[in-house]
């Protein structure tokens, strides 16, 4: 199975190119077309391992919906694209043995069944901005799929660096991090804007997107009519 | 300072490299990343000469707009003895544009077009005048003065228009003018066309100067959307 990526960086598309017997498991409501020759199993988001305790962890946790789809290749080859919800960028992270990678719930897209996704609870929450810190973990061989709202920058950290959650997207092995204040005391760092922010340390690659999925919805939001009923 | 347009022009960041000491205002909640060899500092987004009664009326508005939404007026102040590196993000897509001021002239924002700017730069809020707060389209500008550099960013591409003369541009399109352009909101015609042309709100503009307009309109966006969402 390989992930193939067009209209990059502003409304990406990836296709995702099966041979006979082969998988993809994408994020429920990826899916935009698809080959005749491939059968859809809707599962937990484990492919049926792990059972529904795990499944219900990683929709509680993860910020994902409770199910995904599993399209596999049936006789001959096939393929199904998949797009996510935002305008952005996608990629293709490959995963080798003993380097997973830690992405924020909302930038998953799909995997063959040869990585392994669970959820990695920090148990932490904004405390002002109500933004939960959880990333799902992926483990295994192969690509992953994730997708950005806007543009992915891969910056490669040596030492120590502060991010905002809002513009995460994943982030290697070897990497620590910590919630931290997003300006010097509590009141200014609710006034900052900020959020919830990470220091992150440690030796490895990071992906970030350019833009922030709830400042978006914040300033088109706030224009809204009050919803009624 | 260094700095960096990136991703442009439908996701552009601003990537700031910092000297030591330098420092950086940005508005609130546009960091992605910075090192952590920088300070932040919260402060309102007002000039340093506003006095008393200027930072209470800031202080307001700011509090207001953070409790009912759009611009917040609260700014992050990046510095720190040996320098170092910060990204600053936009909320809509689209691009940003740098504006070098050399003290002669000063350059106004529309609120929401506002990023950054170098430490030379003073910000004071201004009102378009109170046909702004009819219809809701109105003109909330920053204008900023002094030496340095502004980054503005718009929802969509950035035109720079040479006035010379008068040019008429939609309220939700602007994104930066030239202080030394008059400017005046009004509607486009008549009430037949204010009611009916979808135009809403225009801002005529008069003189010579640089103008900034953007290629997509947030009242528009907000306009198309609201009707869709479940009651």
């Amino acid at each position: 199975m390989h992930f193939e990526i067009q209209y990059r960086p502003t409304h990406s598309l990836a296709i995702a190119h099966l041979e006979p017997g082969e998988s993809v498991r994408a994020e429920a409501s990826a899916m935009v077309s698809m080959t005749r020759n491939l059968d859809i199993t809707t599962d937990g988001p484990m492919g049926g391992r792990g059972g529904l305790l795990k499944s219900f962890k990683r929709a509680m946790l993860g910020g994902e919906t409770f199910f995904t789809n599993t399209f596999r290749a049936r006789g001959t080859p096939g393929h199904v694209t998949l797009a996510p919800t935002l305008s952005g960028d996608m990629l293709a992270v490959e995963l080798g043995p003993g380097e997973p990678l830690y992405i924020q719930g909302s930038s998953y897209v799909a995997a063959p069944d040869s990585v392994d996704i669970d959820t990695r609870w920090q148990g932490l929450k904004g405390f002002f901005s109500g933004e939960s810190l959880f990333f799902l973990e992926a483990t295994g061989s192969g690509p992953v799929l994730v997708n950005a709202f806007g543009a992915i920058e891969q910056f490669d950290l040596d030492g120590e660096v502060i991010v905002d959650t809002g513009h995460l997207v994943a982030f290697g092995a070897g990497i620590e991090y910590e919630v931290t204040k997003a300006s010097r005391g509590w009141i200014a760092s609710y006034l900052s804007g900020e959020g919830l922010v990470l220091r992150m340390s440690g030796r490895g690659r990071i992906y970030l997107q350019s833009r922030n999925p709830n400042e978006y919805g914040q300033a088109v939001g706030s224009e809204l009519p009050p919803r009624q009923g | 300072m260094q700095h960096y347009i990136e991703h442009g022009p439908a996701f552009a960041w601003l990537r700031v490299r910092l000297e030591p000491e330098e420092r950086i205002v940005a508005e609130a909640g546009a960091m992605v990343r910075r090192s952590t060899a920088l300070e932040v500092e919260t402060r309102l987004n007002a000039s340093k000469k506003a006095g008393f009664l200027g930072m209470v009326v800031a202080f307001f508005v700011a509090l207001m707009r953070k409790l009912f939404g759009g611009e917040t007026m609260f700014v992050n102040e990046f510095w720190g003895p040996q320098g170092g590196e910060v990204v600053l993000a936009p909320k809509l897509s689209g691009h940003i544009l740098r504006k070098s001021l050399d003290g002669t002239r000063t350059l106004f924002v529309q609120s929401g077009g506002y990023l950054a700017s170098t430490a030379g730069i003073d910000t004071r809020l201004r009102f378009g005048g109170l046909r702004t707060l009819f219809g809701g389209e109105g003109l909330v500008l920053l204008q900023c003065s002094g030496q340095g550099d502004v980054f503005v960013n718009s929802y969509g591409g950035i035109t720079e228009i040479p006035v010379d003369g008068q040019f008429v541009v939609d309220t939700g399109h602007i994104v930066a003018f030239d202080g030394a352009l008059d400017f005046r909101v009004r509607s486009i015609g008549g009430a037949k066309s204010f009611l009916f042309s979808g135009e809403g709100l225009v801002c005529e503009f008069r003189g010579r100067g640089t103008l900034y307009i953007q290629s997509r309109n947030l009242k528009a966006l907000v306009s198309w959307v609201a009707p869709l969402l479940p009651r």
